[in-house]
């Protein structure tokens, strides 16, 4: 190992400390948390048993919402964002694109819980529904439903999705565009073949970012969905604030933990053969 | 395309043209409309809990972007000279911050606070030597700060250091073969050519605060940030004061940006 | 001027009320006897000693912390505190005692006065969550006006840890409206074959082990408080079968029942009486094969950083005309004689408010086992995430 001199390791210490402190450590007590045992009126008792990770099947339908919805979840927002970006990168005018821009992210800085309610309303028996209703569509139940919780995700991550995308569209040199289709290919051609590999950073950035923050959401179900569709982050929040099951919580956490390391560790394999192998972690 | 811009950003905004309607509604349920008033705007600021709550998540935001800028800078500027296993340790380190879901954080740190305290606070009591009592040390200030910081931290190191890639080395050899201190080569070559990657990690850090729940529903303990505010403000029974606490933050915001935008826009017409 | 003659003993007015609820003594006779049913206007004003002790603007500081239930307080009843002593309320709402309990276990909650149900309050003790209360500093709380049965469970091992602040009954909303053919649900045996077939997609359970577990088992004819593991299984099955046809899963269900959005719903008394008051059309049930009677109290967590503010609350909502003015808000019944002397008759007579004896007789109290024993709150979570 090299020597590295004093100065290095002074500017790291601070952040190294940090890192140690109230990550790496946090994460070591809940991992030995998962190996304890509820305490008599619930807490955590220390033990060491397995049987905790027996256990995990009991919340196997939360996990599985949540595995179905944020990667369903992220390919609807890919889809809605992408085209969007598209048209702020490469079709508004230059003095019209920052002033879109900014109104793409200013609703990402209202409370995702405010615009959550809103939600909570439009979708309920006085919102859209009684709206198609009165159009003679009947009376559809979209409230507290996986249909909603959906709609919100996919609303209240947009904005994140979009961003990365409009970078990568914007960075493409236009010049490419102009030679494919003078070389005769049609729009769509051009698209496929040019515009869409070398967007694909911004589409891979994009998506992690929002699959990672899916796979440990708690709000929007909660509040959209009604208590009926359960993620694995309500479970979390039930199991430490409610049930008070810590050392089946912590195990759940240990579990979500590793389903993160390996699907974000398996997307970024896939990803890397596009974005052209890096060898550090690059969400920009 | 345009077309369906459009119908996006009504996607966008109509959710929020529902709350700035209601947060004018002269009756108490933020559901049904029974006239216009502004007496929610009023109440929202003279409520002192949310004024505590606004006070709480700004000082939390700030102290944390700003440590976490500056601790993630040198980090980042560290970390090129740094090769070999520890530097492997910090790209996992920063890979794990930025992995783990936030929700993970935030239970690890409150169990892991919890459990500290409940250990500490007897021996404190113990030994401490003055007689008004030990403190006593629970979740609050310091608890958001050091987790906010966490995430901030690791944005900042990624931000910066992709914008350092992307530096002209050469610059920095020149200066220092022309004799420049470190120091002096830091402030006069480099800062100056990092500085937008600082810039834009200190805003991240401090969006990524202002704005978090899910950390600050674990580990505020008896503080209250805004957004925990509005989430109990939910469960008490939503009043339009909600509505108008939400608006208010996105005018602000909005204004803030069109704002900024505008100097930027001028400064470019200008030099 | 204190005319008591119509103020009863404790012991007598006890065993009127074991006399009402067994069924040997109609209604009437009961709130006769015991004077309740007397508003009499001139013992309402006259009893003596009764004031808020008068606290000059900012000496307990300026905020108190409250964990309580949804619709449980009238704000006016703050501000008007708040005019008096320059302390504002900060109100937060939990949907059940094992939130308060989890919050209170990871400490630091910042709370100065919680509302615990009565099953709670020994565990709180064992816990060391709660502090006991110091008597001297509530001049208006009088333990003998005060029904000892919805009292008693604030005292643990002789000391009085929690004053009582109302009771009340856990039964089931019903629209009455959308009933169409349908005759009026009376048994929870109707509630969740009901919620299974033609109420499907329009009712709601609340977010909390003690009554939605508890009137699961009821569908059997089990104690609401079993633990027993058979029980408990058949009572899964039955929640499990009805997920799938529920509205929501929550303890705030009068948003939804207003908007109609829900047709029935487990609720509480009060919030019987406030949706009955508005929508005349909502009703509240209590199911004939029983359901939970319960007795809420205020508590000082450990710690609780305004204590002084605190006693001042208490002190305040425990004044008789106060607290009878939250009583016209929030609809639960009180256990303090001095508050039911205030009311009007009216609300006395609210079949809602004072069920019926033979409706009375089958409920029972909650336990204190069902908030520790881990199968009842493991079957929650797995319902819920079902």
């Amino acid at each position: 190992m090299q020597r590295q001199d004093l100065r290095t390791w002074l500017l790291l210490v601070p952040a190294g400390a940090w890192f140690l402190c109230m990550l790496i450590l946090p994460l070591i007590v809940v991992f030995v948390f998962a190996f304890g045992e509820r305490g008599a009126a619930g807490g955590y008792v220390p033990a060491f048993t397995f049987e905790n990770f027996a256990n995990l099947g009991a919340r196997w339908t939360a996990f599985k919402n949540t595995l179905i919805l944020a990667p369903l979840g992220t390919l609807a927002c890919l889809l809605i964002a992408y085209p969007l970006a598209y048209f702020l990168a490469l079709r508004a005018s230059a003095r019209w694109r920052t002033l879109l821009l900014i109104l793409v992210i200013v609703p990402f800085w209202t409370s995702i819980l405010i615009r959550s309610y809103a939600w909570i309303y439009l979708l309920g028996g006085q919102g859209i529904p009684s709206l198609l209703n009165a159009l003679g569509f009947g009376n559809p139940r979209l409230i507290n439903t996986p249909f909603a919780v959906l709609i919100g995700i996919v609303y209240g991550y947009l904005p994140l999705m979009v961003f990365p995308i409009y970078v990568a569209l914007e960075r493409l040199d236009k010049r490419l565009l102009e030679a494919s289709s003078d070389l005769g290919s049609p729009p769509w051609r051009s698209f496929l073949q040019v515009t869409l590999p070398l967007s694909m950073p911004g589409v891979a950035t994009g998506s992690m970012l929002v699959f990672i923050l899916l796979m440990g959401e708690f709000l929007i179900p909660a509040m959209l969905g009604g208590g009926k569709v359960f993620f694995i982050g309500n479970a979390l929040v039930d199991l430490f604030l409610q049930s008070r099951n810590w050392p089946f919580g912590a195990a759940v956490a240990v579990a979500l933990v590793v389903v993160m390391l390996v699907t974000v560790a398996a997307y970024l394999r896939f990803t890397r053969r596009w974005a052209g192998g890096r060898d550090d972690v690059s969400l920009m | 395309m345009r077309i369906y811009a459009f119908a996006v950003y009504l996607f966008l905004y109509i959710p929020i043209g529902v709350i700035a309607l209601f947060s004018f509604n002269a009756g108490r349920h933020a559901s049904q409309f029974q006239g216009f008033s502004v007496q929610w705007y009023g109440k929202a600021l003279s409520n002192p809990f949310v004024v505590d709550a606004f006070k709480t998540s700004l000082t939390v935001a700030l102290s944390s972007a700003v440590l976490a800028t500056l601790f993630g800078t040198t980090a980042a500027m560290a970390l090129q000279s740094v090769k070999g296993r520890l530097r492997i340790a910090f790209d996992a380190l920063i890979y794990i911050a930025v992995m783990v879901p936030g929700i993970v954080i935030g239970i690890a740190t409150l169990i892991a606070l919890v459990t500290l305290f409940d250990w500490l606070n007897p021996v404190l009591a113990a030994v401490w030597p003055l007689a008004d009592g030990a403190p006593k040390l629970s979740l609050g200030y310091g608890s958001l700060i050091a987790a906010h910081g966490l995430f901030s931290m690791a944005l900042v190191i990624i931000i910066v250091r992709a914008r350092m890639a992307g530096m002209d080395r050469s610059l920095v050899e020149a200066s220092a073969d022309l004799g420049a201190t470190p120091w002096g080569t830091f402030r006069q070559v480099t800062l100056p050519q990092i500085f937008p990657g600082i810039l834009a990690g200190f805003l991240l850090a401090f969006t990524f605060s202002f704005d978090d729940f899910i950390i600050a529903f674990f580990v505020a303990g008896s503080q209250t940030t805004l957004p925990v505010y509005v989430f109990s403000s939910i469960r008490r029974g939503v009043t339009p004061e909600i509505n108008a606490i939400g608006t208010m933050v996105l005018a602000v915001s909005l204004l803030l940006l069109v704002t900024a935008q505008a100097i930027l826009q001028r400064g470019r017409q200008a030099g | 001027m204190t005319d008591r003659k119509d103020f009863l003993t404790r012991e007598k007015f006890m065993q009127e009320l074991w006399r009402y609820k067994k069924g040997s003594v109609t209604r009437r006779h009961f709130l006769g006897v015991t004077g309740l049913g007397l508003a009499s206007s001139v013992l309402g004003s006259a009893v003596p000693g009764l004031r808020s002790a008068a606290y000059a603007q900012g000496s307990i500081g300026d905020r108190v912390v409250v964990a309580s239930w949804p619709n449980y307080h009238d704000p006016a009843n703050f501000d008007a505190f708040t005019a008096e002593t320059g302390a504002a309320v900060d109100l937060n709402v939990f949907g059940s005692n094992e939130e308060m309990l989890a919050k209170l276990q990871a400490g630091g909650s910042g709370w100065d006065v919680f509302v615990p149900t009565n099953y709670t309050i020994t565990t709180y003790v064992e816990q060391d969550l709660i502090e006991p209360i110091d008597l001297s500093k509530l001049p208006n709380y009088d333990a003998a006006s005060f029904d000892a049965r919805f009292a008693d469970a604030g005292t643990v091992n002789g000391v009085v840890y929690a004053v009582p602040r109302n009771w009340g009954t856990t039964g089931f909303v019903v629209n009455t409206s959308m009933l169409g053919d349908l005759p009026k649900p009376s048994s929870w045996k109707e509630f969740w074959d009901m919620t299974r077939a033609e109420f499907s997609g329009r009712t709601m359970v609340h977010d909390y082990q003690l009554t939605t577990i508890g009137n699961a088992l009821k569908y059997f004819g089990y104690s609401f408080n079993s633990i027993d593991p058979a029980e408990l299984a058949e009572a899964e099955k039955l929640l499990l079968d009805a997920k799938p046809h529920l509205f929501a899963i929550n303890s705030d269900y009068q948003p939804s029942m207003r908007s109609t959005d829900a047709w029935m719903s487990i609720a509480w008394t009060g919030d019987g009486i406030q949706l009955h008051r508005d929508m005349p059309e909502i009703d509240y049930v209590l199911g004939k094969e029983g359901g939970e009677l319960w007795s809420d109290f205020f508590a000082i967590p450990k710690g609780a950083p305004h204590r002084e503010a605190a006693y001042a609350l208490l002190n305040y909502l425990l004044n008789p005309e106060v607290n009878a003015k939250e009583v016209a808000f929030h609809g639960y019944p009180v256990a303090d004689a001095r508050v039911n002397a205030i009311l009007p008759p009216e609300m006395l007579n609210d079949p809602i408010m004072y069920p019926a004896a033979e409706l009375l007789s089958p409920l029972e109290f909650g336990a204190a086992v069902t908030l520790t024993d881990p199968n009842r709150a493991e079957l929650m979570a797995r319902f819920k995430s079902a």
